[in-house]
């Protein structure tokens, strides 16, 4: 699904004063489910997409609220996996492998030592690889692949060894 | 007409640039450095983008970051505001090569006009008076004594490598001037490492006038007046109005006509600011053109009527003019006073930090442009901009009056403002003649004595 269109919906709630949208595409075989003005974040629209959208903030809202990881698809309060987070240094767009043949540079369950690449963020044409900082095993992976990221945008919890 | 544009920028003039846009009905893209992450301009953006940490050179004016943003973002033209990037030719050529439309002058233009020598060249070459001087190194003491004497004392000695007021003195005299050309080198050889000295004239108490220019690409190029920025210190403006209290009408239309054949002699387009200096004795000369949507560009908004950074906008769109040369109309006298932290009585020092009580001045005829709010903490990595106040009413001596009262009515604690240096000033019986110059705030508001002033922002 198209980032716009999310981005609309959202434009959209906001003017018509909703606050739950559910959307199910047979064809994309996606379910996304937008919700606005949860308890904790009053201003902060929820996105929640099964796969797709990344964090970034889309809504015009205050953007503190990019930085939380939105990626937990349940909305009752769901098992938080706990870990350490590995932000994105860059704004570009998230890969998590060399080439969309090649497998993921890693994924849930995998150890990551120090200097390891963990994904590609790719800025003006550049891929840089991003590196892990520290040694540990991949809790979540908090992007969807090709999706947008920002500078200290949450990418990956890991829980360090 | 685009549809979604990212300002590369903060502060006061990205709120400036979301509001042109949403008056335009073009979607926003804001991107901010972590430092920035809870100003409420934000809030303004149809959308926001972390591009960096605090640190500038790794958030505003990274290129990369930026325009990864812009493709992520799908903006079609990048906003650059003033500061930054806004005059990097590099960066409006990055735009280009990557199909975004970068809003103010073509990249060679920005170039062009960039390098001072090249800037002066093109003046003459339009018939535009400038500050007479050696055009080039002056090598040895006999070839000093002639110059000074073909320009005239007095003579102003500058280092090569010099700048900022640094490496500067004057001679109004031959015995001066062998003394200062030889002092001056070996000050240069010392500072700089480099002991090239060029000549100037020395313009002694001038005034600072600028003429806005608005340019097409169809090749009309429109003056809006000019705009006085005399009260300065150490090159930075702190006082800006229009109409300049120093012009005579027919002094006035002819720097304006001045500034349209430079911006014509440089194929310029869209917004731009051509600087002059102005002598006691009523001549002008040309100093630089500033290829930029200027910070002071309101004042010219409010006596002509029009919103300059929607015309950037439009013109960048490849818009035509929608008016002529007559249709700009002047109307009363505006005045700007710029709010800075920084604590006057402390020798200027910035005053960053937590700003516990913000309540902003109101009432007829006041127009108060910032993104500070009560609550709001100044960072301490940026400029200590925290707004810009302006007046307009019929006359100067009635924006005089609004401004005093504008200003007793701004509420600022925490950190300390310029707010009682502008009220100072206001009341100065120099400013209120309108005999007032460059030298004007360091004589009666400053311990250090006058330098000449010619680089500013």
């Amino acid at each position: 699904m198209d980032l716009k269109i999310v981005q609309k919906l959202i434009n959209l709630m906001e003017r018509g004063g909703v606050h739950e949208l559910e959307l199910e595409d047979q064809k994309d075989g996606l379910k996304l489910r937008l919700k606005r003005g949860a308890e904790s974040a009053p201003a902060a629209p929820v996105v929640q997409l099964m796969h797709g959208a990344g964090p970034m903030n889309m809504g015009g809202m205050a953007p503190a609220a990019a930085a939380g990881p939105a990626a937990a698809p349940a909305a009752a309060a769901p098992a938080v996996p706990q870990g350490k987070p590995i932000t994105s240094p860059m704004v570009g767009t998230f890969y998590r492998s060399s080439s969309p043949e090649a497998e993921p540079f890693v994924a849930v369950g995998t150890k990551i030592s120090v200097d390891q690449t963990l994904c590609i963020i790719e800025a003006m044409k550049v891929m840089n690889e991003i590196r892990a900082e520290f040694a540990g095993e991949i809790v979540q992976v908090l992007v969807e692949n090709g999706e947008p990221v920002e500078f200290g945008q949450p990418l990956f919890l890991v829980k360090p060894h | 007409m685009f549809r979604r544009v990212l300002i590369a920028n903060r502060g006061e003039i990205a709120q400036r640039v979301i509001r042109a846009c949403r008056e335009l009905g073009i979607e926003t893209v804001a991107v901010y450095s972590a430092a920035d992450a809870d100003a409420l301009y934000l809030r303004q953006a149809d959308q926001t983008i972390c591009i960096g940490p605090a640190a500038s050179s790794k958030s505003y004016l990274d290129i990369p970051s930026i325009i990864a943003a812009a493709e992520v973002a799908d903006a079609d033209a990048i906003h650059p505001g003033y500061g930054f990037l806004s005059e990097n030719d590099h960066f409006a050529e990055v735009c280009k090569s990557c199909k975004i439309h970068f809003i103010g002058p073509e990249p060679a233009t920005i170039a062009m006009v960039g390098d001072k020598v090249q800037a002066r060249e093109i003046a003459k070459k339009a018939g535009v008076p400038v500050v007479p001087g050696s055009d080039g190194k002056v090598e040895d003491e006999q070839r000093a004594t002639a110059l000074a004497q073909k320009i005239g004392y007095p003579i102003m000695i500058k280092a090569a490598a010099g700048g900022g007021g640094r490496g500067m003195r004057v001679a109004r005299n031959e015995p001066s001037l062998i003394a200062g050309f030889h002092a001056a080198r070996a000050e240069a050889e010392a500072a700089f490492g480099d002991g090239t000295v060029y000549f100037e004239k020395f313009i002694e108490n001038p005034r600072h006038i600028e003429v806005q220019i608005l340019a097409d690409k169809f090749g009309t190029v429109l003056h809006l007046g000019e705009r006085d920025c005399s009260v300065q210190r150490r090159h930075q403006k702190l006082i800006e109005e229009s109409p300049s209290p120093s012009l005579t009408p027919e002094l006035r239309a002819e720097i304006c006509a001045a500034a349209v054949r430079v911006a014509h002699a440089a194929n310029y387009t869209n917004a731009g600011t051509v600087e002059f200096l102005l002598g006691r004795d009523g001549k002008y000369y040309f100093i630089e053109v500033n290829a930029r949507i200027q910070v002071e560009h309101t004042v010219t908004e409010l006596v002509t009527g029009l919103d300059l950074v929607q015309q950037q906008i439009l013109i960048a769109a490849g818009e035509k003019l929608a008016f002529g040369q007559d249709d700009v109309r002047f109307q009363g006298h505006a005045l700007e006073c710029r709010i800075n932290a920084e604590d006057p009585a402390r020798d200027f020092q910035p005053s960053p930090g937590k700003i516990d009580l913000f309540v902003p001045p109101g009432g007829p005829g006041v127009r108060l442009d910032s993104h500070c709010y009560s609550g709001y903490r100044i960072p301490s990595n940026y400029d200590s901009m925290i707004g810009k106040l302006l007046v307009h009413r019929a006359r100067r001596d009635l924006s005089i009056r609004t401004m005093l009262r504008a200003l007793d009515e701004f509420v600022i604690e925490g950190p300390k403002t310029t707010i009682p240096l502008h009220r100072d000033i206001l009341s100065h019986s120099d400013f209120r003649s309108g005999d007032h110059d460059t030298g004007f705030v360091e004589r009666y508001f400053g311990a250090h004595p006058a330098i000449p002033v010619r680089e500013t922002r």
